[in-house]
């Protein structure tokens, strides 16, 4: 029978420090436009620290909100990096970089058609299903060009980083 | 084995390409087009006293920026971006979203613009608000 994991002290200095690196890492980044590492990073802390991801992400929605406020964007991270998250732990095992970066990309370029929802459902409070469908999915297309970009800058950032950093966490990790 | 490897590869090459096609053929279909020739729109300024600028005009804008342009009695400027101009001030009233979460919001017939205002298509009866939205008002 497996027992139940405690969260101790060191579990969770290592979810503050992931979520400041996240957060770190989204600010430094945040003057190219669809260039980003939060994907990256969720998807190599999910691969080595598994659970302890479902405690970072909360923490750094969290410090993202009091940041920048909570609007329509807030309701969107709420399920689209926890969504990454798990895909990324469903394949946790899998360990060639193609298929990080083919994910990492997938991911990127159905960024705006995931955060279309909220329109979807906000259009069709307001005026009905096919009012909401059409509403969601103008607010995709538009986004369109940005979605390419996040996909190649997550498939070349998941080319060039995987390997060094995965290796330095499996040393930190043993 | 290698043959293994190689089929997840040229597997990931595939859903990727096929992944890029159908947004660049979604985005060429459905994608909002400028219209040529002659449209006459309006474009009203709700300030932050909620006090109401009208301004009618006949233009052969195919973008909202170029429209606002023309608009005699208009006045903007905002910060360049790979998004195109960010506006900030309409009309000499500044927006500061750093200092307490204000900021202009675009509309079109009474919906949020999808695009900015570069990109935003300008269509024969169009009716653009650029309102003065205060933090929590959205």
């Amino acid at each position: 029978m497996r027992g139940k994991k405690k969260l101790g002290a060191g579990d969770v200095a290592l979810i503050g420090m992931m979520a400041a690196f996240l957060e770190a890492c989204k600010a430094a980044l945040a003057f190219l436009p669809n260039i980003e590492l939060v994907s990256f990073w969720i998807i190599l802390f999910t691969i080595f620290f598994r659970w302890r991801i479902w405690f970072v992400i909360p923490v750094f929605l969290l410090v993202e909100g009091c940041i920048y406020g909570m609007g329509l964007w807030w309701i969107q991270y709420l399920y689209v990096w926890p969504l990454l998250a798990g895909v990324s732990f469903i394949f946790r095992k899998e360990e060639s970089v193609w298929f990080w970066s083919v994910l990492s990309s997938v991911f990127g370029l159905l960024f705006g058609l995931l955060c279309a929802v909220p329109y979807g459902v906000m259009g069709a409070v307001d005026g009905g299903l096919r009012a909401g469908l059409y509403a969601g999915f103008a607010w995709w297309v538009a986004g369109i060009p940005f979605d390419l970009v996040h996909g190649v800058g997550n498939f070349v950032v998941m080319a060039v980083l995987y390997k060094p950093v995965r290796s330095a966490l499996g040393r930190m990790n043993s | 084995m290698e043959n293994k490897g190689s089929r997840k590869w040229i597997a990931g090459v595939v859903v990727l390409a096929v992944a890029v096609l159908v947004l660049v053929v979604v985005y060429g279909v459905f994608r909002e087009k400028p219209v040529e020739g002659s449209k006459s729109i309006v474009i009203e300024v709700v300030d932050r006293d909620e006090g109401k600028i009208e301004y009618q005009l006949k233009t052969d804008a195919a973008y909202l920026r170029e429209a606002m342009e023309e608009a005699e009695g208009l006045s903007f400027s905002g910060a360049e971006s790979e998004y195109g101009m960010m506006v900030d001030t309409v009309n000499g009233v500044r927006a500061d979203y750093e200092a307490d979460g204000a900021y202009w919001s675009f509309c079109v017939n009474g919906e949020y613009c999808n695009y900015g205002i570069d990109t935003q298509p300008v269509e024969d009866g169009d009716v653009f608000s650029i309102v003065y939205t205060s933090a929590g008002q959205e």
